[in-house]
């Protein structure tokens, strides 16, 4: 999941640090929070489970519990969209990195920032109702951002993971403290950035850490009294597996397999130390009781010689009854990973077609190979794998001490930004990096909870950075349109029945394509980095769209701390 | 008898507690020598520890203890100090305003060369915008020249063993691009 320069775009566009320290300073204040009022109505669970035909409200994180990020409104269409208009902009009080999905509810929005704190928003005027300002233990472990995806809502209750490893239920009314949960020890290395999926009063949770040699882990705990209900370490006691040497796309890894069994035999199996957070969102499959999410990279990142075996089930999609926790089935794209290529980008459920034709339950995910893959749901097995949505060169070339040159760079492909899917269209709408890296080794043994990479990916200087959006058809594999950008894009994109695609990019536009044909129609500069997944939701018969404008620690963009709604007249 | 109790209780609550505020400021009064008496260290290679992450300055504590960071000076000094001794004083010193060091900023090519040696790590993404830190990771922004490129060159030799990661960034990294990096550090 680690994270990875910018240096040709910095160089070609003279953004950065230089340009940073001549502007006014970022700084994180240390506001209180404020209780209010918010005037809102339970959230049931039969509302969350037909969250996918709600256009009134946005109430999960990806949409749905499917997590197509496919909006059913339609008011905003591709005739109209070019009198798309500013309704409101709310100034948060954090300017850092903003990652944050918009949840609507009744009315009422809801939107987190860095440093793990929550605004309640009216979600008509962008009028602040209340405000929780987390009061940050000292000690905080985390890789790429304090960054924070959103919240859940379920009940009165708004469910928060922060950034010192807790699991907070709120007062959906006040921002009041209902009870507080530590999920594990920041000291060692684990951090929460994402929101919690809640489902029938279990809420889902699963870890950052993996550039720590954490053990990762997915958990649920009880919604009314966050007590742990059940934990699944989605690194196995026995995380050797079948000692793979291809790829999911069939190419060959350059494993050296006897080294590996050596190393085996002298220091047994790795899996206490082995990494694989699951920081994205889980999809939930409610026909079958079943989720489905990616696991994250091995630990340490680029050096493989002291975890021998394929590392199960790191870079591996996996599913899991919902009820116990009990593993279901798994798939991994790439054992032994030494590339930080891993699973990032959550999982979406949409009926796919199998190798027959076939229409079957499927699992999709986006790969940072810039792959997206197309699963069977029974058993997790491959169907099928897109084109590639950026260039590939010298995979899978071991790194060296030198470094070695591949593409893409570590942070893909699609890094951790949703996709969305138009399921009337078959294509799932994907937003891409493309940054030429160098992969560099290094060993060391395990740093008691300090950062353990291995090596280092470093941005090529003077090689030229880029982005795209990409529609796929996954039932063909087929790239059906791509819009090139300038910059690599890092943050998701929305479809609606509307017939468009929403996303933005880290030179601060945000902008409105035709789904079909990726044809711009609408486009909007928002003064900073549009690097979050956009929400959209209907107040007093009005449809708006909605996006977190804050730029990106990770990949270094411009700051800002704006939550800008559009509407039409 | 029950009045009695209630006296004695409260002298020895009172006791305790100016016996604990004396020791956070005896233990403090000894960092003084070195580290400043106004946040300036008395010594160019000894860092500013005024201003600094709490997360940060706990760790160093704890990694001179456990002697995961070696330094025949500040080892014998975090010895003597518990977690919770580490966690307050790391509080104290984070509360106090960061030093001045009146460091000239570095000339305009030297900048943009460290500029593009961070971009291609991405030192940002963990230092934070304007290397201002936060939590464990430290502040660089104005630390002291010296201090930084001699830390710089024990994570590259692994002198400093307290965190691998920062080593293998610092390898990933030419000495060149760091000395530029050092200059412009010390004078943001
Ligand atoms: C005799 C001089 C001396 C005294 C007294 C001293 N220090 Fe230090 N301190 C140093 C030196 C030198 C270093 C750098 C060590 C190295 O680079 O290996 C250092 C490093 C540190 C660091 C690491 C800072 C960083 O940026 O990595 C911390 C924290 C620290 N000292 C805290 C303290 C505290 C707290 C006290 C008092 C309890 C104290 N020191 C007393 C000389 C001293
Ligand atoms: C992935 C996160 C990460 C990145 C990227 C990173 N650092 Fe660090 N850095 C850290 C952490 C964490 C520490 C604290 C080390 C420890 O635990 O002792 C640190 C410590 C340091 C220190 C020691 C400061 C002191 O007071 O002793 C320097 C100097 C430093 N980093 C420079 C850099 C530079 C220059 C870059 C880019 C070329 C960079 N770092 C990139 C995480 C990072």
């Amino acid at each position: 999941m680690y994270v990875k320069g910018l240096a040709a775009f910095a160089a070609a566009v003279g953004v950065g640090l230089l340009s940073g320290a001549a502007i006014a300073q970022e700084v994180k204040q240390e506001k209180q929070s404020v209780l209010g009022n918010a005037n809102v109505s339970p959230v049931t669970q039969e509302q969350l489970n037909a969250a996918d035909k709600n256009s009134k409200d946005f109430l999960l994180t990806n949409g749905n519990y499917a997590q197509t990020r496919f909006y059913p409104g339609k008011q905003i269409g591709r005739d109209n969209v070019k009198n798309l208009h500013v309704a409101w902009i709310f100034q948060t009080d954090v300017k850092e990195s903003l990652e944050t999905s918009p949840i609507v509810v009744d009315g009422v929005m809801y939107v987190t920032t860095s440093f793990s704190h929550v605004y309640a928003l009216d979600a008509k005027t962008g009028q602040q109702l209340w405000h929780y300002a987390h009061k940050m233990g000292p000690i905080t472990v985390y890789c790429c951002g304090p960054n924070n995806r959103g919240i859940q809502v379920l009940g009165d209750r708004v469910y928060l993971a922060t950034l010192d490893s807790k699991l907070l239920a709120l007062n959906a009314k006040t921002g009041e403290v209902v009870w507080t949960t530590n999920i594990a020890d920041p000291e060692l290395g684990y951090s929460e950035t994402m929101a919690p999926t809640v489902v029938k009063d279990k809420v889902l949770i699963g870890t950052n850490g993996g550039e720590y040699g954490i053990r990762g882990f997915v958990r649920a705990y009880d919604a009314k009294t966050g007590k742990q209900l059940w934990n699944f370490n989605t690194i196995p006691e026995n995380s050797v597996g079948v000692w793979a040497t291809k790829d999911a796309t069939g190419r060959d890894m350059h494993r050296n397999i006897q080294a590996e069994k050596d190393m085996l035999a002298k220091i047994g199996d790795p899996y206490a130390k082995l990494g694989g957070g699951v920081w994205q969102n889980p999809s939930v499959d409610l026909a079958t009781n079943r989720i489905y999410f990616v696991v994250g990279n091995p630990s340490p990142d680029l050096d493989g010689s002291n975890r021998p075996g394929d590392n199960l089930y790191t870079n591996s999609l996996v599913s899991l009854d919902l009820d116990t926790g009990k593993y279901v089935c798994h798939f991994q794209y790439i054992a032994h990973d030494v590339w930080d290529l891993d699973a990032v980008s959550p999982t979406v459920l949409v009926n796919v077609k199998d190798k027959d034709g076939k229409r079957i339950p499927g699992v999709i995910h986006a790969g940072k190979t810039g792959h997206i893959y197309v699963h069977d749901r029974k058993d997790c097995s491959l169907i099928r794998f897109s084109e590639t949505m950026v260039p590939q060169e010298n995979m899978w070339v071991l790194p060296t001490k030198e470094g070695a040159r591949m593409l893409p760079g570590a942070n893909g492909g699609v890094e951790w930004s949703p996709i969305a899917t138009d399921p009337g269209q078959e294509l799932a709408y994907a937003i891409n990096l493309h940054q030429p890296m160098h992969y560099r080794v290094e060993s060391s043994p395990y740093p008691n909870g300090k950062l353990w990479l291995g090596g280092a990916f470093t941005a090529i200087p003077g090689e030229q950075q880029s982005g795209n959006i990409t529609a796929v058809n996954y039932n063909t594999g087929k790239i059906k349109w791509q819009v090139k950008t300038p910059e690599p894009m890092i943050g998701g994109i929305l479809a609606t029945a509307g017939g468009l695609v929403f996303t933005g990019e880290g030179n601060g536009k945000f902008a409105a394509y035709n789904s079909s044909t990726g044809k711009e129609l609408w486009s909007f500069r928002a003064g900073a980095g549009v690097n979050a997944p956009p929400s959209s939701y209907m107040i007093g018969g009005k449809q708006y769209v909605v996006v977190g404008a804050g730029g990106n620690t990770q990949v270094d963009f411009k700051r800002g701390n704006n939550i800008i709604a559009f509407t039409l007249d | 008898m029950f009045g009695k109790l209630m006296m004695c209780g409260a002298a020895l609550f009172l006791i305790a507690s100016q016996a604990r505020a004396e020791t956070i400021a005896e233990k403090v009064a000894v960092c003084t020598g070195c580290h400043g008496e106004d946040g300036k260290p008395v010594d160019k290679t000894i860092p500013t520890i005024w201003g600094q992450q709490a997360g940060y300055l706990y760790i160093q504590l704890r990694d001179f203890k456990r002697g995961d960071r070696k330094s025949e000076i500040m080892q014998p000094i975090a010895t003597q100090f518990e977690r919770d001794d580490m966690l307050a004083i790391a509080e104290y010193f984070s509360q106090k305003p960061w030093p001045d060091l009146g460091q000239p900023r570095a000339p305009k090519d030297v900048a943009a060369k460290a500029v593009s040696a961070s971009a291609s790590v991405g030192c940002p993404a963990c230092h934070l915008d304007r290397f201002q830190g936060d939590g464990t990771v430290p502040r660089l922004a104005g630390m002291g020249r010296d201090y930084l490129a001699k830390t710089i060159a024990d994570f590259r030799t692994r002198a400093r063993g307290n965190n691998p990661g920062m080593s293998d960034l610092m390898l990933a990294t030419s000495p060149d691009d760091l000395a530029a990096l050092v200059e412009y550090l010390a004078g943001l």
